[in-house]
């Protein structure tokens, strides 16, 4: 059977041969055979069966959706643990609430370099601070994660973000001319600032925060960020003590009370205003409190401020901007008077 | 008879690779329960977490504190503003999250004792003893607190600040 089949091969490579040589003299009956064997091992080699087709190409759509899957439990991972973070974050500042105690301060170490993004939100009944973070893996910061809000919390730090390992946090009670709230300054160990001429009280306040990015006195520290009171060359920042504002990059920012002169200096416009604005939202409220307390208390104790707070509360509602703070000043002032002799209100 | 050999062939083939990816699929929905039941204690810990270093300073911020008219300063809580807060919470709700984003706060009078505990209202505001500001379920973390208020002595015409033991409650609710 074999030696019947190598011979009709046989015949049909020799016919094939004349065939060919008729067109191309120069062929011979060898170079012919082995080009011909080449050409069906070619063949061959392309003969893939439809089951292996199959098995490959279903195959690399399970290897792509693995990935793709992998990719997405890692980026789940990744976003929940920024979540987790910035509700920590927000949740750790609960102890900030300080009661009567001055300025204190906490350092706050991270396992790596993050941005803490700040985002206020004016809107509502109390307005919203928002925080986010974002983690440098692999030389890129990730996409910041799922944002944690909190009505009650106002931090000031650099807009939109502040970057680093080691943080530090100090809060100061705002009273105005009750208190307010407990601010919070949130600065990285990179942000370094140097007061040049700060008043007394100021300097006793820095001292005693000893915190190792703000120093006093700025002659051999020329990398910080240079904060001047009063006069002073190549000032990044001037505090006017005096006529209350923070001149900051061509931008005049208006304070009332240290707590928000150190709000200017450590925070950027935007946030400061939406802050404050915030803040007055609050007072507002509290007004009410204290008005309805007022009539409450009458008869145990006469405070003669309900006149005061009234106009306190209808000039907060007609404010247009945050400036409102320098326009009560002089209010704020009468009712804290007044409220010192009755004793009645807070 | 050999098209059908090789139907059953990528039939088998085909089965074969709906099972492995019916097993990944399983493997990965494993994989994100356990990661979602870790998720959900995270949640309760850090909820349980701000309930327990909210009510350590709540008493101080000043929708609560004495401020400087009473004589306590610290962890003093001032009993005729945190009445009429109560009088007024609506306005320190956005839907169904409340300012201090807790599932409760309670403020209770525990000296001198009084065995029922009598929510206050403004008809016996100076008997009662328990002041409900958001009602919620939950677990609770509790810290001591003076209650200060302004009373009136009418035999001698003088008017004094009356302070009590009492608790401050906060409830948060285990994440579902």
């Amino acid at each position: 059977m074999l030696k019947k089949g190598a011979r009709a091969k046989a015949r049909y490579l020799n016919k094939t041969f004349r065939l060919q040589k008729r067109s191309t003299p120069a062929l011979t009956l060898e170079s012919f055979k082995s080009n011909s064997i080449l050409s069906k091992s070619k063949r061959s080699q392309l003969n893939i069966s439809f089951g292996w087709l199959f098995a490959i190409i279903v195959g690399a759509v399970i290897l792509v959706l693995a990935i793709y899957g992998a990719t997405k439990v890692i980026k789940t991972g990744q976003s929940e643990e920024q979540a987790v973070g910035a509700k920590e974050i927000g949740i750790l500042l609960n102890p900030l609430e300080i009661g009567f105690e001055s300025a204190i301060s906490t350092p706050l170490s991270l396992r790596i370099e993050t941005r803490i993004f700040n985002n206020c939100y004016p809107s509502g009944n109390f307005g919203k601070q928002g925080i986010q973070t974002s983690e440098l893996s692999f030389n890129r910061w990730s996409t910041p994660g799922v944002e944690s809000n909190f009505e009650n919390k106002y931090i000031f730090s650099k807009s939109p973000y502040t970057e680093g390992k080691k943080f530090y946090i100090f809060s100061k009670p705002f009273e105005f001319p009750f208190k307010i709230s407990d601010l919070i300054y949130l600065t990285s160990e990179d942000e370094k600032y140097c007061f040049d001429g700060a008043p007394e009280n100021i300097e006793d306040e820095i001292s005693q925060l000893n915190q190792a990015n703000l120093v006093l006195g700025c002659a051999e520290n020329l990398d910080y960020t240079k904060v001047c009171f009063g006069s002073g060359a190549n000032c990044d920042i001037a505090v006017n003590y005096n006529s209350n504002y923070v001149q900051k990059n061509q931008d005049k920012i208006y304070f009332e009370e240290d707590a928000l002169m150190y709000a200017a200096i450590f925070s950027d416009k935007e946030i400061y205003e939406c802050q404050v604005e915030r803040l007055m939202k609050r007072t507002k409220h509290l007004l009410n409190l204290y008005l309805k307390k007022e009539i409450l208390v009458q008869k145990n104790c006469k405070s003669d401020l309900g006149s005061d707070l009234d106009l306190f509360i209808s000039i907060l509602e007609n404010a247009k901007d945050y400036k409102v703070i320098n326009e009560v000043s002089e209010l704020v002032e009468e009712i804290k008077i007044k409220n010192k002799y009755s004793s009645c209100l807070w | 008879m050999k098209p059908k050999k090789s139907q059953m062939k990528i039939q088998q083939m085909a089965f074969m690779l709906i099972a492995v990816m019916v097993f990944f699929a399983l493997v990965g929905l494993l994989i994100a329960a356990i990661g979602f039941s870790g998720l959900k204690e995270k949640a309760t810990a850090l909820q349980e977490k701000n309930a327990m270093l909210l009510v350590s300073k709540l008493a101080n911020s000043p929708e609560f504190s004495c401020g400087e008219d009473f004589k306590s300063q610290e962890n003093c809580i001032d009993f005729d503003k945190v009445f009429i807060l109560k009088e007024n919470i609506n306005k320190y709700k956005t839907g169904n999250k409340n300012f201090w984003r807790v599932s409760g706060i309670e403020i209770i009078k525990i000296y001198p004792k009084n065995s029922n505990f009598i929510e206050c209202n403004s008809n016996n505001y100076q008997d009662c003893s328990k002041i409900t500001l958001i009602s919620g379920q939950g677990i609770s973390a509790e810290n001591f607190v003076s209650l200060c208020r302004k009373e009136f002595d009418s035999e001698k015409f003088i008017s004094y600040d009356k302070c009590e033991l009492g608790k401050i409650l906060v409830k948060y609710e285990k994440a579902q």
